[in-house]
């Protein structure tokens, strides 16, 4: 009999299991759930329930008194498969009335699972061992990360902060650094950080991954070794403030890096930094950007990080731009259905998910959906170009670069 | 052994205190005319309330069970009722009350969500709440006080407390149960799937409380002592009474003991079922609330 061990579920989860009032007013908002399968089990209602159900048959005041009841095999791995289909962007966190935090629920539900030998998936084991092999989930070679920096090493000084002191660490990312149709954001964010005179330089083949693929798919022990490796290599370069392009890294560096050891710089998201060159007048948007522009607020950033303001205040000053609000934004933002592992394991169900956050923008009128992460860069594009959309994906970055003279 | 004993000593010890202080009550002034019929209800109420607290102890053991913390489950529950204890004399205790009225009891986020839901819970919670406070209230100057105005037929606080507020938090719950049975037969989201705990948890405490209601309708048309002064006080009781014949009179000491059993059924049925997030929603909301401000500060 498959014994489930709950002493890898936190003390909070299962105290949130019970909280759970069974409302349901997270099924009809949750986009892989609700949305886009119309399937309860992938809601958090649905795997709260089901869950509770499988540890208090082996855990509960019955259980005790007659023994732990067995849960069929079947049902088990339907939970794991459903459980994974959450791109766990936090918007049942938003609406849910008894204010669990879900998205520390969904976290730690993988670590449970993958303490139990249930997961990760079949799909997302190749990544794994990319990022355990190569340190980057992209099956690329350590020595290829910093090859974006070398069409732009006439124009712009990047310095090797391991050997060079320098003020900020731009923490590049493994999507930016590997994925030739992105490392244009990699590029653009160094043109606008040395447009800012700003003193910064990357790690560059020494970067590692920052983990976020590990943590959120429930590998914490491996996440761990990437995040002391990363935490050493900071503490080598000692830059004041670490920036992050990426909304997945930042999100790993700021709230789950600090769990696991002490981060001295200060970490900020390019749009916190960006926005700041700007108000301080080091960086001058001069050049007129025409178009209406949608931004499409990552998870990370957003939801888990409450970064909404920042994107838009670069997007006004903008001259030019004139920024238009999808439906759903902000804290109520739809996810583009590539997080959590989900565009891995279940592309086609992250595909159909960027479709509607297309469609969600596609009604504003904009001729520019823009956003601040590569990851949902990557997905949303993929679904502008397979829909045959007639907006144009550009990421905040670009724009920025565009503005400046 | 040790962890256990420090544990469940002191438990043990207090839910007995509590079962023997409601079985050494007079009850003068129920209701009820046959003695045996309370008797029985005593007993009853008594098992339920113990099972109740078991019930509570034992899904908390569990939550223990989790990552964490460190030693035994019962260790780590003794020294965190130890902790919230210390907690309750603090100066953060006024934000821990404050985070309760306003998250807990008044429901502020799912005010801004949906005010349908937010008047349905409103009034399912705080009906509760006020017939737990009235009944505290009412078995306190009855059984100790002997407070004459609320045992006198025409006394101001037998009229507007034990026939009137009753009624008006046994109104609240019904309009909010009623509500909450709609939204989830009838208007339901389609992908919401209606399980049985979801239905009984709902039709359960809905018969306790039209029950309560039937009951007072056929005290008032029977003419029972206790409601025969000025019954339109009783405003919804009063209604029933006006569709129940006199002669169901005969069989109120019945019905009370049904109604007594179901309601204290309903209070064992809790820990095991979805009506337990009356426990841990809050006290979740407690330790999230406490958590993160610890980690912002």
């Amino acid at each position: 009999m498959k014994k489930l061990d709950i002493s890898k579920l936190d003390v909070l989860a299962l105290m949130r299991y019970d909280a759970c009032t069974r409302c349901g007013e997270c099924t009809s908002s949750c986009p892989t759930g609700g949305e886009a399968q119309d399937v309860e089990l992938v809601t958090p209602r649905g795997k709260i329930l089901r869950l509770r159900e499988f540890y208090k048959q082996q855990y509960g005041l019955r259980a005790r008194l007659l023994g732990p009841r067995e849960i069929p095999e079947e049902q088990l791995a339907e939970l794991v498969s459903r459980a994974y289909e959450c791109t766990i962007c936090g918007q049942c966190k938003t609406v849910c009335p008894a204010h669990l935090d879900t998205i520390e629920m969904w976290e730690n539900m993988r670590e449970f699972l993958v303490a139990n030998k249930l997961a990760p998936l079949p799909a997302h084991e190749q990544i794994i061992k990319s990022i355990e092999n190569y340190d980057n989930p992209w099956m690329q070679p350590r020595t290829q990360r910093s090859r974006w920096s070398k069409r732009i090493e006439k124009e712009v000084k990047i310095k090797d902060s391991l050997k060079e002191r320098c003020d900020v660490l731009f923490f590049v990312g493994c999507t930016s650094a590997y994925d030739p149709n992105i490392r244009s954001m990699a590029e653009d964010m160094a043109r606008v950080l040395a447009k800012a005179k700003v003193d910064f330089g990357t790690l560059g083949n020494e970067e590692g991954c920052c983990g976020s693929t590990l943590l959120r798919t429930g590998l914490l022990d491996a996440a761990r070794r990437m995040a002391e490796k990363n935490i050493e290599r900071f503490e080598k370069a000692s830059p004041s403030t670490i920036v992050t392009s990426c909304a997945g890294c930042y999100k790993t560096l700021r709230q789950d890096y600090p769990k696991i050891g002490k981060v001295g710089p200060k970490i900020v998201h390019s749009t916190q930094l960006v926005r700041e060159l700007i108000d301080s007048g080091r960086l001058v948007l001069d050049k007129r950007v025409e178009g209406k522009v949608a931004f499409h607020d990552p998870c990370h950033l957003g939801r888990h990080n409450k970064l909404y303001d920042e994107p838009r205040k670069i997007l006004e000053a903008v001259p030019g731009l004139e920024l238009v609000e999808m439906e759903r934004n902000r804290e109520e933002a739809r996810c583009c259905g590539a997080g959590g592992g989900v565009k891995t394991a279940f592309p086609e169900l992250a595909q159909k998910i960027s479709f509607m956050r297309v469609e969600d923008a596609e009604r504003t009128g904009a001729s520019i959906l823009t956003t601040s992460c590569p990851f949902c860069y990557q997905s949303l594009k993929a679904a502008i170009d397979v829909k045959g959309s007639k907006l144009k994906m550009m990421d905040l970055m670009e724009l920025v670069r565009a503005a400046c003279s | 052994m040790k962890d256990r004993a420090w544990l469940y000593l002191p438990f043990f010890s207090a839910v007995l205190i509590i079962c023997a202080a409601m079985l050494v009550l007079p009850y003068e002034t129920v209701y009820v005319r046959d003695r045996t019929y309370l008797r029985l209800f005593l007993v009853t109420i008594v098992v339920c309330v113990f099972v109740f607290f078991v019930g509570t102890l034992f899904n908390i053991v569990i939550w223990m069970q989790g990552k964490g913390l460190a030693g035994t489950p019962e260790r780590r529950l003794a020294r965190t009722l130890l902790r919230a204890s210390r907690f309750v004399l603090s100066r953060r205790f006024g934000k821990v009350i404050a985070v309760f009225l306003g998250d807990a009891l008044y429901l502020s986020k799912l005010k801004g969500r949906s005010s349908l839901r937010w008047a349905m819970h409103l009034l399912i919670l705080g009906g509760f709440v006020l017939m737990f406070v009235l009944d505290l209230l009412v078995t306190f100057s009855l059984d100790f006080l002997k407070y004459e105005p609320m045992i006198v037929s025409d006394g101001w606080a037998k009229l507007w407390i034990r026939d009137f507020a009753f009624d008006l938090a046994g109104a609240m719950m019904l309009a909010g149960l009623l509500i909450a049975a709609l939204r989830r037969f009838v208007w339901k989201p389609k992908i919401l799937r209606t399980e049985l705990p979801d239905a009984t948890s709902i039709l359960f405490l809905l018969v306790v409380v039209l029950g309560g209601f039937i009951l007072e309708g056929m005290g008032i048309s029977g003419r029972i002592p206790g409601h025969e002064g000025s019954p339109e006080y009783s405003f919804l009781g009063y209604l029933f009474s006006l569709v129940t014949p006199s002669s169901a009179g005969d069989y109120y000491d019945q019905a009370w003991l049904i109604h007594g059993v179901l309601s204290a059924l309903l209070i064992a049925y809790i820990p095991f079922s979805n009506l337990f997030h009356m426990i841990a929603t809050p006290v979740a909301i407690e330790v999230d609330r406490m958590l993160s401000k610890e980690a912002s500060s």
